[in-house]
């Protein structure tokens, strides 16, 4: 633990700044609406800024670094910022640019089809009925129950915690996966882009090279394995079939393609996809049970 | 025992700005009193989860993740029209959006939590703290009222 803390300073040292800019910026007093001190809002920044540098320097371009630092940054500023409202139409507000930043960590993710549906459900849909339901119970004047909150410095400590066990988790333990099969597969888009360049020039190759690729990748399709009988008495039993293998990422369908989404959505989650609608359908029946009628009273 | 790769620092400041995101939704959870501000602070915290699940399908090179992703919105949109019916509904029979108001299901031992301490005689506005325009410009001539009223 020691040892972890000294090898990362500016980790640790960025999250008890974060800690103490978010305990200095919860609203703690009853009365006048203060502005956020900018010593806690400065604080806040440097330690986010500090705990997402720690983690070493990346040889990513340019371009992606820039936008990575800009979404996270605003992200958790945004975050930071919507738990200290000291009104809940700005906490709204910030809700909103922490959705629209994440939406651009999404498109950094390779997730574009997720970064547009998040915009449309949030912006479009959360973000207006919250705004509506606070001008619907709005007060003359502010409550005194958005201008103090309760057991700030225990929720921060706790919560803190919790966010350094996971960064000293995920820095020292590895992940059980097969980065070498991903590798494998942009190998085998190379090396089938090269056999398809040599039937370009050759057609007699083509038996070989589809059954390198049926016998290499083997989510490809069964058909090409059948089709060639001399290859499966040759070639060592096939893998045992992963399971959900038709979400397995291979070169038609790379990650974040909508091609790939769907066909991993209605064939191997098609029964959760029927979940996800009924329980639309219920929710909102339900919430048309819970809302007060106009009979019985205005609000 | 550790036989696989460790992340890369791109993967890892991903996962740890998700982290960030679900963490400062509890915070906001635990702490704030404001109905709707816990349910937001429900909705970061969702945010965060859908973050890491998406990076962890990059990170496998599945569509899982974001398969996932897919469901954890279905359940945030549920979760907010619930939400904000019980909210209404709620706030019809105090008036007040006040979490500390709705304690018939604490324990019998446990000390009541302090009521609202709004009544203190301040009611401040909420834009106190907002600039104005300055009033600029040439102050418009003063209109007699007969020449509006004679116009139709």
């Amino acid at each position: 633990m020691s040892a972890w803390l000294q090898q990362h300073p500016l980790t640790f040292g960025g999250l008890l700044l974060w800690a103490i800019g978010i305990v200095l910026l919860m609203p703690s007093r009853s009365g006048a609406v203060k502005r956020p001190s900018p010593v806690a809002l400065g604080l806040t920044g440097f330690g986010l800024a500090a705990f997402l540098g720690g983690f070493g320097r990346t040889d990513a371009a340019l371009v992606p670094e820039l936008l990575f630092w800009i979404f996270s940054l605003a992200a958790l500023a945004g975050g930071v910022l919507m738990i200290t409202a000291h009104n809940p139409v700005y906490g709204a507000l910030w809700f909103a640019v922490t959705t629209l930043c994440t939406c651009g960590l999404f498109l950094t993710q390779s997730a574009p089809f997720l970064a547009a549906a998040t915009v449309i459900v949030y912006a479009g849909a959360v973000i207006v009925t919250f705004l509506f339901v606070i001008m619907l119970a709005r007060q003359s004047g502010s409550a005194g129950y958005d201008q103090k909150s309760q057991n700030t410095v225990i929720a921060c400590l706790s919560a803190f915690l919790l966010i350094g066990a996971i960064t000293k988790t995920l820095q020292t333990t590895t992940i059980e996966f097969n980065r070498t099969a991903v590798a494998a597969a942009t190998d085998q888009k190379q090396s089938t882009s090269e056999a398809e360049a040599a039937e370009d020039q050759d057609p007699e190759p083509v038996q070989a090279s589809a059954g390198r690729s049926a016998s290499g990748l083997p989510m490809t399709s069964n058909s090409v394995q059948l089709a060639d009988p001399l290859q499966i008495a040759t070639a060592s039993p096939p893998p045992a079939p992963t399971p959900n293998f038709l979400s397995k990422a291979d070169e038609k369908t790379p990650v974040g393609s909508l091609r790939g989404l769907g066909r991993s959505l209605f064939s191997d989650y098609l029964f959760a996809v029927e979940l996800a609608g009924t329980l639309l359908l219920v929710a909102s029946i339900g919430a048309i049970a819970i809302a007060p009628r106009r009979e019985e009273g205005a609000l | 025992m550790n036989t696989g790769t460790p992340m890369t620092p791109e993967e890892l400041r991903t996962l740890m700005v998700a982290a960030g995101l679900f963490i400062l939704g509890a915070i906001g959870f635990v702490t704030r009193r404001n109905l709707i501000l816990l349910v937001l602070s429900a909705e970061l915290m969702l945010h965060g989860v859908s973050l890491s699940l998406v990076t962890f399908g990059k990170i496998h090179q599945t569509a899982e993740g974001q398969a996932f992703t897919i469901f954890v919105l279905t359940v945030a949109a549920c979760e907010a029209g619930l939400a904000l019916s019980l909210v209404l509904s709620l706030y019809r029979q105090v008036h007040s959006l006040d979490v500390r108001l709705w304690t018939e299901l604490r324990e019998p031992d446990v000390p009541q939590p302090p009521a609202d301490d709004a009544g203190d005689g301040t009611p401040e506005s909420a834009y106190a703290g907002i600039p104005k325009l300055t009033p600029a410009g040439v102050a418009p001539r003063a209109v007699p009222a007969e020449t509006m009223t004679t116009k139709a």
